[in-house]
């Protein structure tokens, strides 16, 4: 018994000695991630978190400067062809942190791995996007040797495209174009690469310490042989995951995080602290909240929103104004084009391409006498004066859009006699299984673009695009956005930028989707943290000029 | 004895079986996308799933997947989001659990004997109520009440342990949540002793002991102890494996990197994907198993009786 008793004493001191005391790690950034990092494999990587994280540790090409322009990164400069289908970059001398130089090469495998995995990602690599040559044929199968990159010597790589990109410079800031080392990739075992701070190598300005698939602590420190390491303040971060808004509030009151989202409901109680209110702060995303019409005739309820009066009703009975300023409450922005505000400048004019917000007014708004003449026009076209619609949506990201749900229900059934909608949420995997399944009629839905150009949008809505939600074809929709892609727009700006807003019109003259509004995060950001960068695209935030006073 | 034995690790083995298999056909009937995508197009998915054999009949996965398993090669599973194997994230995440789980342990079990061991001594008088009272508090009370609790009050008002657990002061960091997990050990050992050492302190030969000059720490030590906690020992055992279950709440709360965490990640589909709720299921169906086979061996050796009415029902 005495032995015991000593045990327990001696644990005790043990215990005690190995604390440092006070709770907060002050000096130490630490910054709060919504959600689970999916994987630091370029490859693998699908959210926003992973890609955050990466770029955190790897450099492109190109980055983005405070206001989101993509200025050289890797690359010390590069060249376009007068064509516009070549690109050839020059890297800069740059290491990787075992001390490997960063080589065109690099690239070249990153590239080629990518679209021979085929992961949900290397659709980028095709022709709705960055359309190097051969990408979509190496993700079905083809040799990814026939892949248009090359590397002629170690510091100059090649990209050739089946048509001009115009916004390809700022697209090579997606992680999914980040170089992976080849040499160091093939020394690890199958899969394992990205898993530990062991299995990922970084080139950027930090390295990663500590990290675990699935881990709610991912901890970061300057890599001292960044190319530009002279610039980056940071000694040291970290990244807390933390799922609940309350426990992301009371963290940051305490100083356990510098940097915090926090919930619409939350940013009432904020603005009315007054200490609290100071550190406040909205930031556009540029991830588009809407609602998407299932068209499909053979959808079960015999298919009554592929006619267009009804669903330009819905579209235009809803109050989005009252959606943002009563339900969302963090600083969202209610949007009437199929492009989010705040994203897609134009490179010459540096308007948004949504900037106006009027322009297609006379088909979305919230109008209820014009939904109303919608409706009847409906129900003289369907012969039928009752409509029951089913409306899903995915309930495990915040009480959010639980409350626009019922909020759309509300002002729809009050507004249109004759529509009800029945409110079916579901998990994110069971939400997603009935969209590709054609199972819903009605999906409270969003998209987050994943490049600087409105085609980021608009390719959801082709044909081809469609086939897994709207079931919508437009022939003149499809040819405008061909043209823009990969047809003889491509290449001129102006016509281009400008054809785009003649598909916006097909789009929603049709009411393809009811755009609701432009998501906002609210953040709570310590006074003495400065120099975080927060873009609309891409990469939400940006740690590599942040400073910690 | 042997064939007792045999016979329960047998039982034990197609318990497991059978537990795999209903896990292994819920999960791949449950409704919901096991390989969530929004950037692929049907084809494409098509593609990934027959890739991954998602695509074959339930059951011919089904023995692939203990094929997989009976190869030795346990945990050789890779996740479906990113590829990555799932042994060395499931050993790192069980190391964090476990030191977590001794380390509540050891305090429950230290905590629970002292409060028993107060209690029984002075029975039926103030500290004995008081020591019921907290033991009952303790089983009635939901852990995670008691966890936010210990944060509200010992990371935020009074801010001296971190908030999150930070894997960087392990030990320092997981006094909170070991504490946390603590609770209904401590109750359940404290009510478990106290009633136990009652009726020693109330048998005869305690009593003869007494008559005999015997007093104080010796006759505690000599008859009253060493009677009261064998039985004892047998509860601390299945509280072992209800720790994993504490486990799963106070570990989301902490954010700590364990296989709670892990677990309710993957259900939630949470950057950890179906076949860490498999490959996790497994490991935990094993740990219950695992000491109930452990503590029937156990009964057996201690308790001749049950080996005997085990064969007659045999």
């Amino acid at each position: 018994m005495k032995k015991f008793f000593a045990l327990i004493l001696m644990t005790a001191t043990l215990m005690l000695t190995g604390c440092g005391g006070g709770g907060s790690d002050s000096g130490k950034l630490s910054v709060m991630l919504g959600s689970n990092v999916v994987s630091l494999d370029s490859a693998q990587a699908t959210d926003l978190a992973s890609f955050e994280v990466i770029a955190d540790c790897i450099d492109g090409l190109t980055q983005f400067d405070a206001k989101g322009n993509p200025v050289p990164a890797l690359a010390e400069s590069y060249t376009i062809s007068d064509d516009g289908k070549t690109y050839t970059f020059k890297l800069r001398d740059a290491k990787w942190a075992n001390g490997d130089d960063v080589t065109a090469e690099d690239f070249v495998f990153a590239w080629r791995r990518h679209c021979q995995l085929a992961n949900e990602y290397a659709y980028i690599f095709g022709n709705t996007a960055a359309c190097i040559k051969n990408a979509d044929a190496v993700t079905k199968g083809a040799d990814p040797a026939t892949l248009g990159v090359s590397a002629p010597d170690a510091k100059t790589l090649v990209v050739e495209l089946e048509a001009p990109v115009i916004f390809f410079p700022s697209l090579m800031v997606f992680p999914t174009f980040y170089p992976i080392n080849e040499k160091f990739y093939s020394s690890l075992d199958a899969g394992t690469y990205g898993t530990t701070p062991e299995t990922f190598l970084s080139n950027g300005a930090f390295r990663l310490t500590g990290y675990l698939p699935g881990t709610a602590n991912i901890q970061l420190e300057k890599n001292e042989s960044y190319w530009n390491a002279e610039n980056v303040a940071l000694e040291n971060f970290q990244y807390q995951v933390v799922t609940s808004s309350d426990n992301a509030l009371t963290a940051f009151k305490n100083g356990t995080l510098n940097l915090a989202q926090i919930s619409g409901n939350q940013v009432k109680h904020t603005q009315e602290d007054a200490e609290l209110s100071k550190d406040l702060k909205i930031i556009s995303t540029g991830l588009l909240q809407y609602l998407s019409f299932n068209q499909d005739p053979k959808n079960h309820h015999a298919g009554a929103l592929s006619n267009a009066n009804l669903r330009l009703a819905i579209s235009n009975a809803i109050d989005r104004e009252s959606l943002v300023g009563n339900y969302v409450m963090n600083g969202s922005r209610a949007t009437y084009t199929a492009v989010p505000l705040d994203f897609a400048p134009n490179a010459k004019t540096g308007a948004y391409f949504a900037a106006n917000q009027n322009q297609f007014a006379d088909v979305i708004g919230f109008d209820i006498e014009r939904a109303r003449n919608f409706l009847d026009n409906a129900k003289a076209e369907l012969g039928t004066d009752s409509f029951a619609l089913n409306m899903i949506y995915a309930n495990d990201g915040g009480d959010t859009v639980v409350k626009v749900a019922q909020a759309i229900k509300s002002q729809v059934e009050a507004n249109l006699h004759g529509v009800t909608i029945n409110l079916q949420p579901m998990p994110k995997a069971e939400y997603l299984t009935n969209v590709t399944s054609n199972n819903y009629d009605i999906a409270l839905t969003n998209w987050a673009p994943d490049y600087n150009d409105p085609m980021s949008f608009f390719n959801l809505w082709t044909t081809e695009g469609c086939e897994i939600a709207e079931h919508w074809s437009n022939a003149a929709y499809d040819k405008i956005i061909a043209d823009c892609t990969t047809g003889a727009l491509a290449g001129d700006y102006d016509a281009r930028w400008n054809a785009m807003y003649d598909a916006e019109k097909i789009l929603l003259d049709n009411a393809v989707i009811a755009p609701l509004y432009t998501n906002a995060s609210a953040l709570l950001i310590s006074p003495h943290v400065t120099g975080v960068e927060f873009h609309s695209v891409a990469l939400e935030r940006v740690f590599k000029n942040a400073k910690m006073n | 004895m042997t064939k007792y034995i045999a016979k329960r690790i047998l039982l034990a083995a197609v318990t497991l079986f059978v537990i795999i298999f209903v896990l292994f056909v819920l999960i791949r009937i449950m409704p919901g996308n096991p390989f969530p995508v929004e950037r692929m197009s049907a084809e494409m998915i098509l593609q990934k799933r027959a890739e991954l054999g998602l695509d074959k009949p339930i059951l011919v996965q089904f023995a692939d997947y203990m094929r997989m398993l009976l190869s030795g090669n346990f945990g050789n599973g890779t996740s479906l989001y990113n590829g990555a194997p799932i042994k060395p994230i499931l050993l790192a995440c069980l190391e964090n659990s476990f030191k977590i789980g001794v380390l509540s342990i050891f305090f429950g079990t230290a905590v629970g004997l002292l409060t028993g061991i107060v209690a029984a001594l002075n029975r039926g008088k103030f500290l004995d109520g008081l020591c019921t009272v907290l033991s009952i508090l303790g089983v009635c009370i939901p852990s995670y009440v008691f966890m936010i609790f210990l944060q509200y009050f010992f990371a935020y008002k009074i801010p001296f342990f971190p908030y999150f657990f930070d894997p960087s002061r392990f030990l320092f960091s997981s006094i909170m949540p070991a504490l946390s997990l603590s609770l209904f050990t401590i109750s359940t050992v404290a009510r478990f002793t106290r009633n136990e050492m009652v009726e020693v302190l109330n048998s005869d030969y305690v009593k003869l002991a007494e008559s005999k000059g015997l007093q104080g720490f010796e006759l505690m030590r000599r008859h009253v102890l060493r009677n009261a906690l064998i039985p004892v020992v047998t509860v601390i055992a299945p509280l072992v494996v209800d720790l994993l279950t504490g486990a799963m709440v106070m570990e989301k709360i902490y954010g700590v990197n364990g296989v709670g965490k892990l677990m309710v990640d993957a259900i939630a589909g949470e950057g950890v994907d179906y076949n860490y709720v498999l490959a996790l299921g497994i490991v935990f169906s094993s740990l219950y198993i695992g000491v109930m086979l452990l503590l029937d061996i156990l009964y057996g050796i201690i308790d001749p009786r049950i080996r005997l009415s085990a064969k007659e029902a045999a």
